[in-house]
């Protein structure tokens, strides 16, 4: 099955904390992990997807580097708000490499998964894919 | 919490929907300490006040202010929006000061040129500092203030400079009174930040694919 976290499936980052022109939040939904957006400032740093339609999404896998914890919402409404938590990881500190982490999200109908990073393993973390399975 | 709520505020606003296309626009943390009376506050107000600053200041009751401004970064195109923690110098409040700190991204110490005392504390304040950075480089600069009451100078150019080479902190004499050369720390702190995240943003492109 196609990816639907995907900009060339209609999935957008809406909102995102951090807006450097080199790496901007579109690269987290081409699908490459060569490409990034990264943070330029203090923490909390989030980012925003928008499905292309609601999608039920079972787990998502986050490729990133220096990002120390995650916090996942969701919602299945038109609007970027009234946002409900569903998960969140500690994820381990990769010194060379991405990290690769799958998180579980239970299922369910979303429009909007909201990922919220609250602390990193530096001043700037980058997330680099984030793809989701159904 | 605090960072979080005042993030949030920029985040959504009235907005349902939005972008940050400025680079820089998510604040950093500059914590500005010092012993009491060495014109920490004076020096933040100068700094915030030079006619650039974006006009959103307010007070917090629990004896840190809270300033922001925009400052431009040296030979690039690129600015950055520093959240100025001026925190109360006075040992009876340093502790409930300490956890508005949040983690700095920048430091800024401050001692008063005509008091000995003042520049003998700041190993404290140093060590104060660093207790909120887990382990991050923290670029700093160390401050001597007053530098318009020459006659009554108890600390010399050469022990402060030689002190804050010691401790990876660039060093500074300005006069808050005078404007003079208020503005030398900022900007140092502002390239060395930018450089910091230059370099994280190489090391980023060479990663190899986990």
């Amino acid at each position: 099955m196609i990816d639907a976290c995907l900009g060339s499936q209609g999935a957008k980052v809406v909102v995102a904390t951090s807006g450097d022109e080199e790496h901007p939040p579109e690269n987290i939904t081409d699908g490459k992990t060569n490409t990034f957006w990264m943070s330029t400032g203090m923490f909390p740093q989030e980012f925003i997807i928008r499905f292309a339609e609601p999608t039920s999404v079972f787990a998502v896998t986050v490729d990133s580097y220096n990002v120390k914890h995650l916090k996942i919402e969701k919602n299945a409404t038109q609007n970027v708000s009234q946002f409900e938590f569903v998960a969140e990881k500690e994820f381990e500190n990769t010194e060379g490499h991405l990290q690769s982490n799958a998180i579980s999200l239970n299922g369910g109908s979303v429009t909007h998964l909201r990922f919220i990073i609250t602390a990193g393993y530096d001043h700037f973390v980058s997330v680099h894919r984030v793809s989701i399975q159904n | 919490m605090r960072s979080f709520e005042l993030q949030s505020k920029h985040t959504f606003g009235n907005y349902s929907c939005l972008f940050f296309y400025h680079p820089f626009f998510v604040p950093w943390y500059l914590v500005c300490v010092g012993d009491a009376a060495v014109g920490k506050s004076a020096l933040s107000h100068m700094l915030h006040s030079d006619g650039t600053l974006l006009q959103k200041n307010y007070s917090m009751t629990t004896g840190v202010e809270l300033l922001m401004k925009c400052v431009n970064i040296p030979e690039t195109n690129d600015s950055v929006e520093l959240y100025i923690i001026d925190s109360a110098g006075k040992e009876t409040l340093v502790e409930s000061c300490e956890k508005m700190w949040g983690e700095p991204s920048l430091l800024c110490l401050v001692f008063d040129l005509t008091s000995e005392q003042s520049f003998a504390n700041c190993s404290r304040w140093m060590e104060r500092v660093h207790a909120h950075c887990r382990g991050l480089p923290v670029p700093g600069v160390l401050v001597g203030n007053k530098l318009d009451l020459s006659t009554r100078r108890e600390v010399q150019t050469s022990v402060a400079q030689e002190w804050a080479q010691s401790q990876g902190l660039e060093y500074y004499e300005t006069s808050a009174k005078d404007m003079e050369n208020c503005d030398a720390p900022l900007l140092s702190l502002a390239r060395a930040f930018h450089s910091l995240y230059q370099e994280r943003r190489e090391t980023i492109q060479n990663l190899s694919p986990g």
